[in-house]
């Protein structure tokens, strides 16, 4: 059975034997307040899972706990609850949170500033696109030999790489945002697709302009090849509806769907639906 | 335009009690928006052009729920409960610019059968809904940020279990 050791008290399926799913992993981290999923599939000749594949999904998890320990607005300690309390400066920061500021300043911008992490309530918070950002770089920590294909999914943000299984494509449902065990659509996803909602966790979207709740959506899905950008674009759109659709058909490589809270629906040209 | 035409009348008292006057009654279509009499503000959404495709589901709302009047302040409020066939029901008035623009049922309490039947009866219609997530063979699920302890219910979660 599994030879690799779970790096985070997590469980690990993975198995030897005959079928396509001994090839595949599965782990589980609970982090960043949520449990992400890590699901891998072995490249042909790995049968059992190599010391390479441990070492790789070990730091996965350590990318993701490492952002926990960064950027966690819950921990008074993380350097960016620090920085919020001017007990930091941008100066004595890491260098990661500068990168994901700049980050944030540039989906601020793509989304004509539906999502603002200045113009939260209790300071700057980039949580809306952390959570992507460190998916990615998790995902990254995947990319070695013997690892043909891979997902991680944080909390419903989720970013793929290689096929499934072969000759297919990631298929990705979007939760209904009415039924919890229903699928608003199925989407072919290469990259990654990030969803924003209130239905799991309650009014917590915010609008910029005035600070207080609001969300024009009840589900707001982007798709494209940064899921820190698809983190951003999606609570932008979640809040911005409409008037953010419009900024995603310009931007190259990305698309968007969105449940308005009446039931009715929108996206951009490209959404890659399976039909 | 409803596949569901699901009714209920509404007592006046129940209305009157929220709007503050006592000549209206009305028809309010259970977790839509449409109100009989009601002062409903034309569709934002259908004069969209943009290069975005849309549709309008089979149970169309004549009002968005967070819609504000051109004029005037939105207004809202929820009525107490009142008794109807099936159980107990308030209903929320919001009104904007002195219009009602929308009328929704707050709070809904019914005996077991009759909330099953009436909830799958209220949530709007997608167009590429896929009502079993189990046997839509999926590799994943992306969905609003679910917490560490709502994921064991979720649908991520038997996706993660992989067959031994």
């Amino acid at each position: 059975m599994s030879a690799v050791t779970s790096p985070g008290g997590g469980r690990l399926h993975g198995g030897v034997g005959s079928g396509e799913r001994s090839r595949e992993i599965v782990h589980v981290e609970h982090v960043m307040g949520t449990a992400v999923s890590i699901h891998l599939r072995l490249g042909t000749g790995s049968q059992e899972p190599s010391s390479t594949v441990g070492a790789a999904l070990e730091r996965a998890c350590a990318e993701l706990h490492g952002a926990d320990g960064l950027f966690s607005t819950w921990k008074p300690e993380s350097p960016m609850s620090m920085l919020r309390r001017g007990l930091l400066s941008p100066d004595e920061v890491p260098d990661e949170i500068g990168q994901v500021l700049d980050l944030c300043a540039y989906v601020r911008d793509l989304s004509s500033g539906w999502f603002d992490p200045w113009a939260m309530p209790g300071g700057v918070d980039p949580t809306g696109i952390v959570k992507g950002w460190a998916v990615e770089r998790a995902l990254g920590a995947l990319r070695v030999r013997d690892v043909a294909a891979a997902s991680v999914n944080a909390g419903g943000d989720v970013a793929v790489f290689g096929e499934p299984a072969e000759g297919t494509r990631w298929r990705i449902g979007v939760r209904h945002p009415w039924r919890p065990d229903a699928l608003a659509c199925v989407l072919l996803v290469d990259d990654a697709v990030a969803t924003s909602g209130t239905y799991e966790r309650g009014p917590h979207l915010v609008d910029p302009r005035t600070g207080g709740p609001r969300a024009c959506a009840a589900s707001a899905s982007v798709v494209g090849p940064s899921l820190a950008l698809a983190d951003g674009m999606a609570t932008a759109l979640a809040v911005g509806g409409d008037e953010v659709l419009e900024r995603l058909a310009e931007l190259p490589r990305y698309e968007g769907y969105l449940v308005r809270t009446d039931g009715t629906e929108i996206w951009t040209p490209g959404m890659p639906f399976d039909e | 335009m409803k596949r569901y035409p699901v009714v209920l009348g509404v007592t006046a008292a129940g209305l009157a009690g929220v709007l503050g006057f006592h000549s209206h009654s009305g028809t309010v279509a259970i977790g839509g928006t449409s109100l009989g009499a009601g002062n409903a503000p034309s569709s934002n959404h259908s004069s969209h052009t943009g290069p975005s495709n849309t549709r309008t589901p089979a149970t169309t709302p004549t009002t968005s729920p967070s819609s504000t009047g051109a004029s005037g302040s939105t207004t809202a409020a929820t009525g107490r409960l009142e008794q109807y066939g099936y159980g107990q029901l308030s209903v929320r008035v919001t009104m904007s610019g002195g219009k009602i623009t929308n009328v929704a049922v707050a709070t809904l309490q019914t005996a077991e059968s009759y909330s099953q039947q009436l909830a799958a009866q209220v949530i709007p219609i997608l167009q590429r809904e896929v009502l079993s997530a189990q046997s839509a063979q999926i590799n994943g699920l992306s969905g609003a940020t679910y917490t560490s302890e709502a994921y064991a219910y979720s649908v991520q979660s038997a996706l993660d279990k992989l067959p031994k």
